[in-house]
Order: C-alpha cells, then structure tokens, then sequence
C-alpha cells in the first residue's frame, strides 16, 4: 500500500502545480520540494524493513486483466536505492530551482519536473514488464518536453533527444513482448526467475541485446553518447536532475535489474565491458576539452555512466556493490556539480572557463561546494567517490572470460580515472581557483537557498566518506536482488588495507595530476577535434536521409488524378482474380437455388443502363442512365426481400437525381469527349474488373446455410426489442452504435458542404443552358410553368408528409423507420423546391445545420439513457396501456430513430437550399424576386417580403458567383 | 448466377467511368461502384431466401438473412451523403469538369 501512496502522492504533486504556480510562481518548487523530501523520508523510514530485515515490499491491484497485465508495484533493494535517489535529489533540485529561475510563473517546467518524478518512481517499482515499459516511455517524453522548455534552441536537440530514446523504447518494447510469450506472465521477478535464461542462450542473448539498446540509448554509452551533452540545450535543474541524478541512470537501473536473467551471459558481460569502458574513456578524454562547464558535467556524465555499466556487466557480487555506491555516489556529487554551473552560470553571467577563474573570492561558499564534489568525483579520499571508484575498480578486477581480461578493464577503468582526475581539476580550479580572467567586480556570492541544495548534496559525499560503512545494508541488499542471491556481503570502508585497488586508486591520481600538468589543466587539448565526425552530424545524416526515402516513396503515388491511383488496386484485383482461376477456385457448392426467373429482366435492365451511361456523351442522358442502374438495384432489392432497403434505394435515387440536376445547370451539357485510345484501354481494365467482380460473387457468395448470426437476429429480435421489423431491429437496437457512426458521417457529409461552398462559390448556371422555348411561350414564365406542380403540390405534400410519419412510427414492426421516413420527408421537400417559381421563394428557411445537429445530439442523448440500463445505446423498451390506443409498445429505440430522421432530413435541406441557389435566370423573377448579390447578402425567408422586392435592373444582374445561404448559422 | 452477372456490369461501367476524367463522370461511376457493392453485400447473406424479414408475415425459418440489409440501408444514405458533397465539388471552384483537354 506504502508504495501505492508514494505514486499517488507525486500524481498529487503534478496536479497541484497548476494552483501551486499561479500562487506562487517560480517558489512553487518549495512546496514541491517538502513533498518530495517527505516521500524520500518515507522511503528512508522503510530502510529497517527493506533492508533491514530484508523483505520486500509489494503491492497488486487488477489493470488489464484479459491479457494478465496488473499494476505490481515491488520495492527490492534496487527499487529503494533508485527511489530514494530520486525522490531525494528531485527534492534539491526542486528546492533550488525556486531561485534558479527570474520570478515568474513556470508551470511547464514544474509541472513536467514532478511528472518525471513520477514516471520515474513508477519505473523503478514497477513489478510489471508492461508497466516498466510504460513509465520508460513516460520519462523519454518527459524529457523530450523538458528539454524543449528552452525555447528554440532546444527543440533540435529535443527531437534528437526523443527519437534515439525511443528508439532505445521500441527495442525495450520488443524485448518485453519477447520475454511475456516466451515466460508466459509479464510480472518481472517471475520472468527473471525463470529458468529460460540459462536453458536459451540464443533467446536470452537476443532479448540482453535488446534491453542493451534500450540501456545505452537511455544511458548515453557509446555509440549513443553524443546526445547527453546535446540535451545541455536544457536549463541546468533539468539536466541536474534528468541528466545527471535520474533519468540517465533509468538504463543502470535496467541493467541492474535485468542482471539476475542475464549476468551470466557472456554476450552480457562482454557487451556491457566493452561499450562501458570506451565510453568511460572517450568521455573523460572529451570532457577534458570542454570549454564550457556544463558540457564538461555532462561528458563527465557520460563517463561515469560508462564505469557503472562496465562494472554491471562483470555481474559479480562484490561488482554490484560497487555499481549499487557508485550510482549513489555519482548522483550525489554530479547533482551538486551541475547545480554549482547554474549557480556559476546565474552570478558571473557565463560558464566558459576562459571567462572564469578566481571565483573563489566572490563566492566562497560555492567554490567550496564545488571542490567537494570535485573531490569526490576524482576519487580523493575521504569522500565518498574514492570508496566507490575503489570498489569499482575491485569490481572490475572480477571481470569473467580469460585471465587477461580483468587486468585490462582494471587498466582501461584506471585510465578513464586518470583523465577524471584531469577534468575535475580543470573545472574546479579553472573556475574557483586559479586568477580571474575577466573582471568580475558585480559578482556576489549565491543566496543560500540558491548554493544550499548543492551543498547538501556535496556535504553528504563529505560525511558519508569516512561513515561509508551506514551504506553497507543498502549495498547488500541491492546486489543480492542484482545477482539474484538470498544475500550479499558488502564491506565498505574508508581503508581497506593495501590491496591492489588501493594502489589503483593512487596510479589514478598520481597520473591524473601528471596530466593536469603536461595538458597545462587540459588547455592543450581543448576544442581540438579527435573524431573526424560529431554523433549529431551523423544522426541528422541518417534523419534526413530516412525522411528523403520516405518522400521518394510517397513521390510513386503523388497525383491529383484519380486514374493513377484508380488502376493500381482494380488491376491488382483482377490479377489475384485470374491467378486464382488458373488455379481453380475450390468452393462448396451453391447453396440452394440462387436465382429466379424475374431476375434475368433485372439483368438485361443493368446492361442497358450501364451501356447507356457509358457510351452516351449527355451529362443529363448520363445521368438517367445512372438513376436507370439504381432503380434496377432498388428493384434486385426489393426482389431480395430487402423491403426497407429497396424503399430506401428508391428515394435515394429520386433526391440523387434532383440533386445532381441542380448541379449539371452549373457545367456545360455534353461531357468532353473520351479520345479514343484512352476509351480502348479504360474500356479493357474496366472489362477486366467487371469480369473479376462477377466471378468473385459468384464464386464467393451464395455456397453457405443462413448465418448463426442472422438466425440469431430472426429468432431474438421480437423478445430483445420488441420490434419485428429485423432489419430496422439491427438498426437502432442491436448495432446502434454503428447506426450512429454512420449518423455522425451525414452529419459531417451536411456541414461539409455547406463549408467548401461558403470558401469558394458555386458556379454560376452554364451559358449552355438556355430555355428551350421562347419569350412568347407558357412555359418561359417560371410561374405559369409551375402551376401543374405546385397543384400537384397541394395534393402530394399532405400525404408525403402523412407517409413519412407512417413510415417512421411504425418502423419498429413493420416496413419503415428513421432512415426511409427521413428521405420521404426530404422527398416532401424536393418537391416543394421543384415546384416553386423562384429559388428564393423555394428556399426552405429552416435553420438545417441546426437540424442536423439536433439529430445527432437527439441521438446521443437517447444513447444516454441506455445507461440506466447500464450501456450505452441500450434500449429501454416495455407495454404501457394508454388511455384511447390500447396497450402499446414503447422504447427509446424510436428516440434514437428521431435523431436518424431529424439528421437525414437536414442533409436533404442542405443540398437542395446550398446547391439550389441561383442566379437570374431567362424566365424566372416573375414575382419580383432576385438573386443575391455581394451588397445585398441572401435573407431568410422569415424577412418581411417587402424587402426582397427589389429594383428589377438588379434582378436582371448576372451574378458572376452565386452568394451562398448558411441555413441561418451565419 | 444473376446477381453476380448484375454485379459484374455495374462493376465494369462504374470502373470505365471512374477513369475518365471530368468529376462527372467519376461521380457516375462512384455512384454504380456503390450499387455494385451493396449488391454483393446483399449476395453475401444469400439468395435463395427472399420472403421479407419482418416477422409479423414471415416466419423465421423462411426469412431472408437480415443483417447484410441492415448494412446496406445505412450504406446507401451514406454513399448518398457522399454523393451530393462531390456534387458540390464539381460545382465548385475552377471550372475543371468543362475543359475539354484529355
């Protein structure tokens, strides 16, 4: 439970920055700071049980439980130190970052400070692979945002950052998904304990290669190493604590925590050897060269990583006390460095060393702190860095394989100390002792919240020197749990007596100061390039490469014209189709009789229409032709027993081709012609495909008894819904969901085009177009020629309104429902648009967007009730007796109809007042009536009429592009 | 057999006319591509039971499979709804459609 509440309070602190910041400002971090100083209490308080008594702390709650995921938390050895380190450091840093940055609010930087805390708590408890990976993935995008906190000059680096680290996380994540299928659980002390690890030592090698990657990219080793000094881009508290205390140790922790599966492995030890010993030596080398003080902290980082993963790989006992102290003591002395260059940073206005020197006599305090760290780091004794480096180094000495191999990791290890010895003094005195090399008359020394946390933190690497022995439990019961032993014997103290890592130790500072000397503190090697190339040059090289064979790729399918991206799938298909039938189709046989005698009129009618739309070179012709092919369709329907579905059909077809007549006034009455040889080979590829749809349906369709899941349908609809109408069932009860997707997609369908006409205009009617009879004729005034309509109108409009009531009330049971009764209801419309004399008198003055809208909502809102039956979308439905009708069945299934009806019939109004605008005309504007123009912006028909008469001159205006009606949303 | 046939002609007309240029004829043929498919949903669930699924006149057992007909109800107001809006595409914007270039 304890670890339950260490989690949810550090949640608790990331949601409390947001009031916190607003209070406070920049000191938000002091309160921040209490609470995480509190936790690290907590985990110091759990020390006797923990390791004292040795037992660990566990907590389960269910997460995902179908595929066994929990969230299992689990406090070892390795879980408290990593805890501790970084509950206690965030609290430093947390503390003096109030008076790193100007005054001001700095949520982002708070708020995303804790989240990382948190992420990286989780992460070090985590007793779930699924879970470790998670609060992996957490601390990387943490870091990501963190770094990019600093304004332009970080966001390269942020990328950079990000996209190795999650590189380094799709390989954990492939390891995490290997080691779940192959152990069959996904809790971690199950999956290491399992003996797998030492009976595959293929698989176990390719899952240590992996969770390798993810350590080193985490970890900064080589070749990853460039993006921790990169990461400087940061502001100091967030490379103190991600780049120096915490984040990076994420991949030590990794390791350690792995150690137990793959220590044994030789590819384990010799990998982690290898790669830590180069980096640890490159680093210290490059560290040295550094002119700026922070880019030194961070090489120094990357260094001393590199000793800690060398060490690791040993796999040892006595190798993983020394990882467990020196982890300790690295976050201790580099968090007080990196805060001492913000604190150098902040007061002297620079952190290049040819700039500085000398501070120590503005700053006394400060360059105090910085020679203990300093001192520390080098490995002096009787700091705390002296022990563990020498217990790094005995670690090293245990190294496995052949006898020459210890001695040269002892060697390399001496020789990346050596150069640590170097680069410590550079910093140190180049910056505290030494002369000023600039003038530094405005300096003054830090206020103590500023220096103090780095003094504490430097001051505990000076008290727990010579009292190293407290960390004893600490160490042996982290290397128990790394080696995977009941427990461990660590020893540490101050003096060991003169053993040969003693005398290391001395080589190391013994030659370090020879170096100091003969590079004159690294001045000679400064800013000389030893790599011919920088880690970033590379990476940008291979990013910018990958994005180029993205675009060449994407370049293949590049085109407006829909042809070129037509034929490659029709052709594919029709290729698999032959392939198949040179292979011979192998189905059962047809199911029953397929076919009935009435259906070969069908066919003939499909022929015909088709042929028609195709060959004919009249956009109206083409256009019945079409309407033709969908009254055949509506018909096969209706033949099918599709009832509803072919009465649908129809009025689709009717209110298509009205639509679709609006829009053909615009363009021109003949299609452009088909040149020839386009006509042969789009007539071929269309043969082709013809052909491979009909032999697929006949050969794929048809050869199977009903469906369980249609049987189902049949025989439960009646008790489920109380609707026998199946189909309209489906619809509204048992796929509703779906039915409201599609609702959704309308909807959307609606507002699109009311938007792409309120962004570019429509066309104006085609000069093509022109009466076909005279001035002298009936049928030119647009008045008389409508009054056959408009009578009939009188007639129709009551019984297709009454029709589409009937259809929707009674859709439940019997042919009907929201969809039908919606497009009837539409049709209704249609009509009285056809029938009116003048658009503007046919503009139908309902507000439609808003009708769309109610409809979804409408049906939203009845997916809501379905909660008081506990899902969404399900219907509630029962018999109440009425007054005069009787006993009737009532559900909200019919709510959720309303919302079909309701959003059909806005998309109907849409298209035809949107599409049905129109300018002057020969004919039209008897009643006075014009067409809008830029001055005089289309009203709504609830405007007094008087104000639509306008002069007729500007009735006679041709409007060039029609003004467009918004349906009153404007 | 007849069903498939229909498929097949309303599948090579919608093709022919989807190649061409001119939005249209493009829409034309997206319109048949759309009776051609909600045909071959329909052939999906069987041909050989037609009688209505509306169990008030049809016992179960006899019914045609009502699941396909759910899908392509929803289907065709949808291809509907995509229909106007490319309507409205080609009634929009430069003047593509009337250019007689090929």
């Amino acid at each position: 439970m304890v670890l339950l509440i260490l989690l949810l309070f550090l949640a608790a602190a990331v949601v409390v920055t947001f009031p916190l910041d607003r209070l406070l400002g920049r000191d938000a971090g002091w309160p921040l700071a209490l609470v995480l100083l509190a936790l690290a209490g907590v985990v110091l308080a759990l020390a006797p049980q923990v390791l004292g008594e040795g037992r660990t702390i566990e907590f389960v709650r269910p997460w995902m439980p179908t595929i066994g995921v929990e969230l299992r938390l689990r406090m070892d050895g390795i879980g408290w130190l990593f805890t501790l380190l970084v509950t206690g450091v965030g609290a430093l840093i947390l503390a003096y970052s109030t008076r790193y940055f100007p005054r001001g609010p700095r949520l982002g930087f708070y708020a995303l400070m804790t989240l990382f805390a948190f992420a990286m708590t989780g992460l070090v408890l985590a007793d779930d692979v699924v879970l470790l990976f998670v609060f992996w993935e957490l601390t990387t995008i943490a870091s990501f945002y963190l770094i990019g906190l600093s304004g332009p000059a970080g966001s390269r680096p942020a990328i950079r950052t990000f996209l190795l680290t999650v590189v380094g996380g799709l390989a954990l994540m492939t390891a995490v998904v290997l080691m779940a299928l192959k152990v069959g659980t996904t809790r971690l002390s199950v999956i290491l304990a399992d003996p797998v690890w030492g009976e595959d030592p293929t698989f176990a090698s390719v899952v240590a290669l992996l969770v390798i990657l993810a350590a080193f990219t985490k970890s900064a080793q080589f070749p990853f190493h460039y993006w921790l000094p990169d990461a400087m881009a940061a502001s100091t508290p967030v490379s103190a604590y991600l780049h120096a205390a915490a984040m990076v140790k994420a991949g030590i922790f990794l390791l350690m925590r792995f150690t137990p599966a793959f220590g044994a492995l030789p590819v384990w030890n010799l990998t982690l050897l290898t790669f830590g010993l180069v980096t640890a030596v490159i680093g210290a080398v490059f560290a040295l060269q550094q002119h700026d003080l922070k880019e030194l902290a961070a090489y120094s980082t990357v260094s001393q990583l590199g000793l800690l993963v060398a060490v690791i790989g040993v796999g040892t006992e006595a190798a993983l006390v020394a990882a467990a102290v020196h982890t300790f003591a690295h976050a201790l002395f580099k968090a007080a460095l990196f805060m001492v260059v913000g604190v150098v940073d902040h007061q002297a206005g620079t952190r290049d060393l040819r700039e500085l020197g000398g501070l120590r006599r503005r700053m006394p305090v400060t360059a105090t702190v910085a020679t203990l760290a300093g001192l520390s780091m080098a490995g002096i004794p009787p700091l705390l860095g002296f022990v563990s480096k020498e217990n790094v180094f005995k670690g090293l000495l245990e190294a496995p394989g052949p006898g020459w191999i210890a001695p040269l990791a002892g060697t390399v290890a001496v020789l990346a100390s050596v150069f640590t010895f170097a680069y410590t003094y550079r910093f140190v005195h180049g910056a505290f002792w030494g002369s000023p090399r600039a003038p530094q008359d405005d300096v003054v020394e830090a206020v103590p919240g500023f220096v103090g946390p780095a003094a504490l933190a430097a001051g505990l690497g000076l008290a727990l020197g010579p009292a190293v022995s407290t960390l004893n439990p600490m160490a042996e019961r982290a290397a128990a749990d790394a080696v995977g032993a009941e427990d461990a014997k660590a020893e540490l103290t101050l003096w060991h007596g003169l053993s040969v890592d003693l005398f290391m130790s001395l080589a190391a500072i013994a030659l370090g100061a020879l170096l100091v000397w003969w590079t004159a503190s690294g001045e000679r090697l400064a800013g000389r390039r030893l790599f011919p190339v920088r880690g970033v040059t590379i990476f940008e090289a291979l990013r910018s490469g990958i994005i180029r064979l993205g675009r060449r790729t994407g370049d293949l399918t590049r085109s407006d014209a829909p042809p070129r991206h037509l034929v490659v799938p029709i052709l594919l298909v029709a290729a698999l189709a032959a392939a198949v039938l040179v292979i011979g189709p192998d189905v059962p046989g047809l199911y029953g009789d397929p076919s009935g005698p009435l259906d070969w009129l069908l066919v003939t009618l499909a022929v015909t229409s088709v042929c028609g739309a195709v060959v004919t070179g009249s956009r109206t012709a083409g256009l019945v032709m079409v309407g033709v092919a969908g009254f055949t369709t509506a018909l096969w329907l209706f033949l099918l027993g599709a009832f509803d579905v072919a009465l649908t059909q129809l009025v689709v077809e009717i209110l298509t081709v009205v639509i679709a007549a609006l829009v053909l006034r615009r363009l021109p009455r003949r299609f452009h012609r088909i040149p020839r040889p386009r006509a042969v080979v789009t007539g071929a590829i269309a043969i082709v495909a013809g052909a491979s749809a009909a032999l697929g349906a006949y050969f794929l369709t048809g050869r199977r008894e009903p469906s369980e899941v249609s049987r189902y349908f049949l025989d439960n609809s009646e008790e489920d819904t109380g609707g026998t109408n199946v189909v309209n069932t489906i619809l509204v009860d048992y796929r509703a969901l779906d039915t409201l997707g599609e609702l959704v997609v309308l909807g959307v369908a609606g507002l699109i085009i009311i938007a792409v006409l309120n962004s570019s205009g429509l066309l104006p009617a085609h000069s093509d177009r022109t009466l076909a009879v005279g001035p002298s004729s009936a049928a030119y005034d647009a008045d008389d020629n409508t009054l056959v309509m408009r009578a009939a109108t009188y007639v129709l409009l009551p019984l297709i309104v009454f029709w589409s009531l009937l259809l929707f009330v009674r859709g439940h049971t019997d042919v009907g429902g929201g969809f039908i009764a919606g497009l009837v209801g539409g049709a209704g419309f249609a009509l009285m648009y056809l029938a009116a004399p003048s658009a503007s008198v046919a503009r139908i003055s309902l507000a439609y967007p808003r009708i769309i809208g109610s409809g979804v909502i409408i049906a939203v809102a009845s997916g809501l009730l379905g909660y008081l039956d506990g899902a969404f979308l399900r219907p509630l439905h029962g018999y109440v007796t009425l007054p005069l009708l009787g006993e009737q069945h009532l559900t909200t299934a019919l709510l959720f109809d309303v919302g079909v009806y309701l959003a059909v019939v806005g998309v109907v109004l849409t298209a035809l007042n949107q599409l049905g605008v129109e300018g002057s005309l020969p004919g039209e504007s008897t009643g006075g009536t014009m067409a809008p123009t830029e001055d005089q912006p289309p009203t709504n028909d609830d405007d007094p009429p008087g104000r639509r008469e306008g002069p007729p001159d500007e009735a006679e205006a041709p409007a060039d592009r029609i003004h467009v009606d918004d349906g009153g949303v404007r | 057999m007849t069903l498939a046939i229909t498929i097949g002609v309303l599948v090579a007309g919608a093709v022919f006319l989807m190649l061409q240029r001119g939005m249209v004829r493009i829409i034309l043929g997206f319109v048949l591509l759309g009776h051609a498919a909600n045909l071959l949903l329909m052939a999906a669930g069987g041909t050989y039971l037609r009688a209505q699924p509306l169990l008030g006149y049809t016992a179960a057992d006899e019914a045609s499979d009502p699941l396909p007909q759910a899908f392509v109800l929803t289907a065709i107001v949808i291809a509907f709804s995509i229909t106007i809006y490319m309507l409205t595409l080609a009634a929009t914007g430069r003047d593509d459609d009337t250019e007689d270039a090929s």
